[in-house]
């Protein structure tokens, strides 16, 4: 790729300016139905959002100090966050929550105005099944490989991963992993590249990479690559363009992100962004949601589509946060 | 944040601009759910009471809106205070109706946990032979009002899933019931209500064979209904018959498949195959796999299989051997078999790349198992196979360099 993008056709430009003004005029939109239907995400979308926003050079396009009165406004006493204020206390939302406190250098305001960081730890650490290491999502028990690693990505960056049996999450893990080299949501599970992202990560979190079958893994990965360019998340399943990330992120982690076509799926995403109105979706053509907009420009950054930020392919976060909270 | 819950897939990209219809529609809409929603919340999150009118307005709202988890807490909340058995591990009403106590002993899925590590005070051996002798009329009243709630709520459910039936908090929120039936009634009751859930499976995975969340579901009932705890037994032959029947109506399954490969060393176990049984087993799974890689070579689900079995042969040290009794040359036997059977593919399809990984793998795994290098018929081979997959899948150009390398077959290449 060329180093600039004005220097690329058109059909493969990032339309930057419309996708920060779809982002921002996401929370405007409190006259259609939608807005109110997806209130159970709106602490994940705002990290959604927020990330995508700091990987295209427009880190202060939401204001930092709304943003942090909102994440506090999801706290619960018990230090859980719900996705909404009014809404229950989740690990899902509450990774979310830390990410953008992350993100935004606000830990301090967590400690001063939000129930601090300890308390936190401890919502998520009570989630562990200590029995077989494995995390549910809240107190009514669904347990899920996406627990565990979101467990270990706010952790770790709390500095609280210590509050945790890491060791036998990391044995859970080991359980879920297939013969085809990727892992399920549970034991027994099929392989699915969004499972295989959160195992691999909480894996590399907790430096136990030494585990995965990287050939066997990094082949499987690889042949998620389409005609088209795009990838899918199992065999003989379609394209999207979340699994720009689960996949890629996965490739990158074990060393084979050049195992794939990479203009090929640079071009694939690039046809999935509505250039006029911002965003992207699924596939050409679909309608566009911060989710995929999100997850189309992390692909796009493992890419090094030229003047995108790097994203840290473990946190799902720009690089700088990672670098400065975990202090590499 | 892996979670793609109210994101949109599969939707046509259309105008975003509305009509004063559409906008004053929407703006009807949203009153209306405002005002439900605010209902549920003063009648239901609040307090965590019980009453027809609550799990009417929960159920309202949820139809609107299946993925607004905290609904279906209140509604949790609601039953736990409704049922009126004696609550057990992990459902107490007390905790129920505390919405913000964090739980560190959550009820566990697994069919192997879900007796042992239960905190739960013991119940009333009356109340765990309800029915039998010894048991108070009060008791058969409770038990009976508690299997009519449950089985209501899972009805409420059936729609929502058949709806979205990828979202999930509905697959949650019916475990969670099914776990209710389980802790509260007697067994022989629960069994039977665990039982009616394979059907549910089946009729999910009727409409999406590759749906992960019924495969999960199923897997899970499975082991519900092996557990102790409702005196089951194992049932990986019929499971295994299921994949079979999956298989059947669609090759191209890479779920069943998967499923397959799962229960297979299960299965020889219970059966106390012997190493001829287990042989036997092997040579009709290697057919079937063959037959079926006859008519589609071009699918991975096929030869990731076909994968599984070979690795099982090169590996029988792993979990996955069919027959770990097998000595090296029978082994050396059938993946030269093998070879030589995928040799022959190449008169109908000689432009289908996944024939040519398959040669290449199964010659080195040849190798392996010999504890040799390729002799230099395998080695023009290996390079021969790899040019195919430069030509041919040159997506995947990066990976094929690094086999290259890693053969060490680049001289080999210069020679061609």
């Amino acid at each position: 790729m060329p180093q600039t993008f004005q220097q690329l056709p058109e059909e493969l430009q990032l339309a930057t300016s419309a996708h920060v003004k779809y982002i921002q005029s996401l929370d405007t939109r409190k006259d259609e139905y939608d807005y109110w239907l997806t209130e159970h995400l709106r602490l994940n979308g705002l990290y959604w959002g927020l990330t995508a926003l700091h990987l295209l050079g427009h880190p202060e396009a939401l204001p930092r100090a709304e943003t942090i009165d909102f994440v506090l406004s999801c706290q619960h006493d018990n230090g859980g966050f719900g996705a909404a204020p009014g809404h229950d206390a989740h690990m899902l939302s509450t990774v979310s929550a830390v990410q953008i406190l992350a993100m935004i250098d606000a830990f301090d305001e967590l400690e001063t105005r939000g129930k601090g960081k300890a308390q936190v730890g401890q919502y998520i650490a009570n989630l562990q099944n200590r029995q077989t290491g494995t995390f549910a999502g809240d107190e009514w028990g669904e347990e899920d490989t996406r627990f565990l690693y979101g467990a270990f990505n706010a952790l770790s960056l709390l500095g609280l991963l210590s509050l945790v049996d890491v060791d036998k999450a990391v044995d859970h893990i080991a359980a879920c992993a297939n013969f085809d080299g990727g892992y399920g949501v549970s034991p027994g599970a099929e392989s699915h590249s969004g499972q295989i992202f959160t195992c691999v990560a909480a894996l590399t979190i907790a430096g136990r990479q030494s585990l995965i079958d990287k050939e066997r893994l990094g082949r499987w990965l690889s042949e998620r690559q389409i005609a088209g360019g795009g990838l899918n998340g199992r065999p003989e399943k379609k394209e999207d363009v979340c699994y720009s990330w689960w996949v890629l992120s996965s490739l990158e982690m074990i060393g084979k992100t050049h195992w794939i076509d990479k203009d090929q799926l640079i071009a694939f995403i690039l046809r999935c962004q509505d250039p006029e109105k911002g965003g992207i979706s699924d596939r050409p053509g679909d309608m566009v949601d911060v989710w995929h907009t999100l997850f189309g420009i992390t692909g796009l950054s493992l890419l090094q589509y030229p003047g995108l930020r790097a994203v840290d392919e473990v946190y799902c976060l720009p690089k700088s946060t990672t670098a400065r909270v975990l202090g590499r | 944040m892996a979670d793609q819950g109210g994101s949109q897939h599969g939707i046509a990209r259309t105008s975003r601009a509305r009509t004063e219809e559409q906008r004053l529609n929407d703006l009807d809409r949203i009153k209306k759910y405002g005002e439900l929603e605010r209902q549920v919340r003063a009648r239901a999150a609040a307090q965590g009471d019980y009453s027809a009118e609550v799990l009417q307005l929960t159920g309202k709202l949820l139809r609107l809106n299946p993925e607004y988890y905290t609904i279906w807490n209140a509604r949790r909340r609601s039953l736990i205070c409704g049922l009126s058995s004696r609550p057990s591990a992990g459902s107490s009403c007390s905790r129920a109706c505390s919405s913000t106590t964090p739980s560190g002993t959550t009820t566990t899925s697994s069919a192997n946990s879900s007796s042992s590590c239960s905190t739960a005070t013991p119940r009333s051996p009356g109340r765990r032979t309800a029915g039998t002798s010894g048991t108070t009329a009060d008791d058969d009243d409770a038990a009976s009002h508690d299997l009519e709630m449950l089985k209501s709520e899972l009805r409420f459910t059936i729609p929502l899933l058949l709806d979205a039936p990828k979202c999930y908090w509905i697959w949650s929120y019916r475990l969670w019931i099914l776990r209710q039936a389980t802790e509260r009634l007697r067994p022989a009751v629960a069994r039977r209500i665990w039982e009616e859930e394979l059907g549910l499976a089946s009729k999910m995975l009727g409409k999406d064979r590759r749906n992960f969340h019924a495969w999960g579901y199923r897997r899970h009932v499975v082991a519900q209904l092996e557990s102790a705890a409702l005196a089951g037994g194992s049932m990986a032959a019929a499971e295994f018959a299921y994949t079979d029947r999956m298989i059947k109506m669609d090759l191209s399954n890479f779920s069943a498949w998967h499923s397959r490969s799962r229960l297979i060393p299960r299965l020889l176990d219970e059966r106390g195959a012997d190493d001829t049984a287990r042989r036997a087993f092997l040579d009709s799974e290697l057919n079937t796999i063959r037959n079926a890689i006859n008519v589609g070579p071009e699918d991975q689900s096929l030869w990731y299989y076909h994968q599984f079995l070979m690795l099982g042969l090169v590996t029988p040290e792993g979990r996955a051997a069919i027959a770990p009794a097998l000595a090296l040359a029978d082994r050396v036997a059938y993946v030269t078999r093998e070879i030589g059977e995928i040799k022959e593919l190449l008169e109908d399809y000689e432009d289908e790349k996944l024939i040519y990984e398959g040669l290449f793998d199964y010659t080195l795994y040849l190798c392996r198992l010999e504890n040799r290098q390729p002799n230099s018929d395998e080695r023009a081979g290996l390079v021969e196979w790899l040019g195919k997959l430069r030509r041919l899948d040159p997506m995947r150009n990066g990976r094929w360099a690094d086999l290259e390398r890693d053969c060490g077959l680049k001289e080999g290449r210069e020679g061609e």
